[in-house]
């Protein structure tokens, strides 16, 4: 990887532009996206439906290519990387949180949780060994054996940042993940999310409609007509 | 990216195998199906093999006692020609002028009923002389078969079935017993053990009257040879041997057509088509492996379709695509091993009691069962290539976007 100025910074985006096709027409969502995020930030990423927020996370978090621009994550320059190496880097840099949860409803949440070890390459037997520290941490210890579906929204949380915690990752990418829970688990899961931030060190980039959430963050970035605004006056900005 | 790559790739195969595994575990009712399509495919085929390889061996049965280093000759009259047949031949001047010839038989025959403590039974009387015996393999468990020292005498051979239904309960035929013949009395010398009827050879030995070929006299105002059996030492000489017995009988037998058969063409023959059958069978069971092939790549396809989000998620943690290819593939590998055990089972019982049924002999076919598992793999595995190549192309967030 070639050492560069965009090593200082953990997430450095650059001109990045993102189109849809819809009905065969290109419509752009991100229109020249640049921005810079370091490493222990907070950040939220907030905007209207559509406006392409969660686009910009999935290309932070590797899962979607910018169609122009340039993307640094932690020094490997992301537009030259192959599927392979992306898929590599997901496994080792990052944690995600989505708002359903994702977790597979067929597996336990023990091996919900180990599955992202496993494919790093670790033992059946030492994937379930973290997993099971890592549950516990999170305040499942007597969750280990549940399915999802016997799990409430909240505890499906928090299995889901158990997941993306096992890998000890180095950044954390949520998208809304308190939208599906009441006011109670969604503070819960959010106090369990910044105290990572603060004592880990763990970058948080979470997309978010919630103002009292995103207010909890260092940063707040508005997505808006494809572009991004860093917002220091929330309410004033939405 | 040194530092990106993964530990120790024998705990990724591992890992892709136990979780395919239990894939398949919880998927339930999809696996079973896509079990039973396997599994009846793989069956057909080892079934199929089984019971065309035992059909062909019962049908080779019946000429196998025949040997294959036989001659079979037959007379007809030629057409305009009132000259009598043969009476009989000369075996010792024709092994002379046909050395590859160990032994030789003419063959008279004739239709008759015979009465004999108050039973009356149809009988073929077959003269003859004493290598029949060796041609046929003839075993006499009780008295003994016609001597070259017979001659004319009034001595009788009897088949096992004519022997049986002869005898009544409590007095069955024995040696030294008379049989009258067409008003001459002949003493039973041997009864003959049962033999398979010989389907070249014009002569039922279990319903015969072996006599000598000079008593025939006696029964027919002019016996003449119907045919000739002659048994080659060396299977090497046969084409050869057969050339020099068909001119030496059409020299013997003037105003006659000679007619030689040999048995080991036919044999090649009923080989041939035996195995053409076996392979019929056999594409018969693989156009039902494909059926089940079919089924398979159906149900891998609905299961990727079913599966798409967790594709996704699984993207989203780390797997690539060779993860995800692998994890279907593995688990068609896994569907179909265990689809083509069951089937090879299945076959095999199916087989053998088809056979059992048909009251043959069973004999397990040795190809059946590397064939059968063979092609059900192959099969699963190609018609699983196409759902796993399209589960590791998709996307994580199209994936992750399906509802």
């Amino acid at each position: 990887m070639s050492g560069s100025q965009y090593q200082r910074h953990q997430i450095e985006i650059d001109e990045v532009f993102h189109t849809f096709q819809l009905d065969g027409q290109p419509l752009p969502i991100l229109k020249g996206v640049s921005l810079q995020i370091e490493r222990g930030e907070s950040c939220a990423i907030l905007g209207s439906s559509g406006s392409g927020k969660s686009t910009l996370l999935n290309i932070i978090g590797l899962l979607d290519q910018a169609v122009s621009g340039s993307y640094w994550l932690n020094g490997h320059d992301v537009g030259k990387l192959t599927n392979s190496m992306r898929a590599d880097l997901r496994n080792r840099l990052i944690g995600f949180v989505f708002q359903n949860f994702n977790l597979l409803p067929r597996l336990n949440a023990l091996d919900n949780v180990a599955l992202p070890l496993q494919y790093r390459g670790l033992s059946l037997q030492k994937s379930r060994l973290r997993a099971q520290h890592t549950m516990e941490s999170v305040g499942l210890g007597d969750r280990l054996h549940h399915r999802p579906a016997d799990l409430s929204g909240g505890q499906r949380q928090r299995v889901a940042i158990a997941r993306a915690l096992v890998g000890e990752p180095e950044l954390i990418l949520a998208d809304e993940p308190t939208g599906n829970l009441d006011s109670e688990s969604a503070q819960d899961i959010m106090s369990l999310l910044l105290g990572l931030n603060d004592l880990r060190a763990v970058t948080l980039v979470m997309v978010t409609h919630d103002l009292t959430i995103a207010k909890q963050l260092k940063r707040c970035l508005y997505v808006r007509d494809g572009h991004v605004t860093e917002s220091r006056n929330l309410v004033g900005d939405i | 990216m040194g530092d990106l790559r993964r530990g120790s790739g024998r705990e990724i195969v591992i890992q892709i195998f136990l979780d395919s595994l239990t894939n398949l575990r919880l998927q339930g009712r999809r696996t079973v199906l896509a079990l039973f399509g396997v599994c009846i495919g793989c069956a057909a085929v080892v079934a199929l093999l089984n019971i065309g390889s035992n059909a062909a061996d019962e049908s080779m049965r019946a000429f196998k006692d025949l040997g294959s280093n036989s001659v079979v000759a037959s007379f007809f009259l030629r057409e305009g020609s009132r000259k009598p047949g043969p009476a009989n031949l000369d075996s010792r001047a024709l092994k002379k002028a046909v050395p590859a010839i160990e032994y030789v038989s003419p063959l008279t025959l004739h239709s008759t009923r015979i009465s004999y403590q108050g039973r009356t039974v149809e009988a073929s009387v077959v003269g003859t002389n004493s290598e029949i015996s060796s041609i046929l393999s003839l075993r006499i468990p009780k008295g003994r078969f016609l001597s070259s020292i017979d001659g004319s005498s009034t001595y009788v051979v009897v088949g096992a079935s004519l022997a049986e239904d002869l005898g009544r309960p409590g007095r069955p035929l024995r040696v030294g017993d008379r049989l009258p013949i067409e008003g001459y009395l002949f003493e039973v010398i041997g009864i003959v053990e049962a033999i398979a009827q010989n389907p070249v050879i014009p002569v039922a030995a279990d319903q015969s009257l072996f006599i000598p070929i000079h008593g025939m006299r006696r029964i027919k105002s002019l016996p003449e040879i119907n045919s000739a059996v002659a048994l080659v030492s060396d299977v090497s000489m046969l084409e050869g041997a057969a050339t020099d017995f068909k001119s030496y009988l059409s020299e013997a037998a003037p105003g006659h057509e000679v007619e030689v058969q040999i048995p080991k063409h036919l044999l090649d023959g009923l080989s041939r088509q035996a195995k053409m059958f076996s392979r019929l069978l056999a594409g018969l069971g693989g156009i039902a492996l494909l059926m089940g092939g079919a089924g398979i790549m159906n149900v891998m396809l609905m299961s990727v379709a079913e599966r798409r989000r967790e594709i996704g998620v699984r993207m989203a943690i780390g797997a690539r695509s060779q993860d995800i290819r692998n994890m279907f593939l593995v688990e068609v590998v896994a569907l179909t091993s265990i689809g083509a055990m069951a089937g090879v089972v299945i076959g095999v019982l199916v087989s053998y009691v088809f056979v059992l049924h048909s009251g043959w002999d069973f004999s397990l076919s040795p190809a059946s069962l590397p064939l059968g598992v063979g092609s059900a793999l192959i099969v699963g595995v190609i018609s699983g290539l196409y759902p796993a190549f399209v589960a590791a192309q998709l996307e994580p967030v199209q994936a992750l976007r399906d509802e």
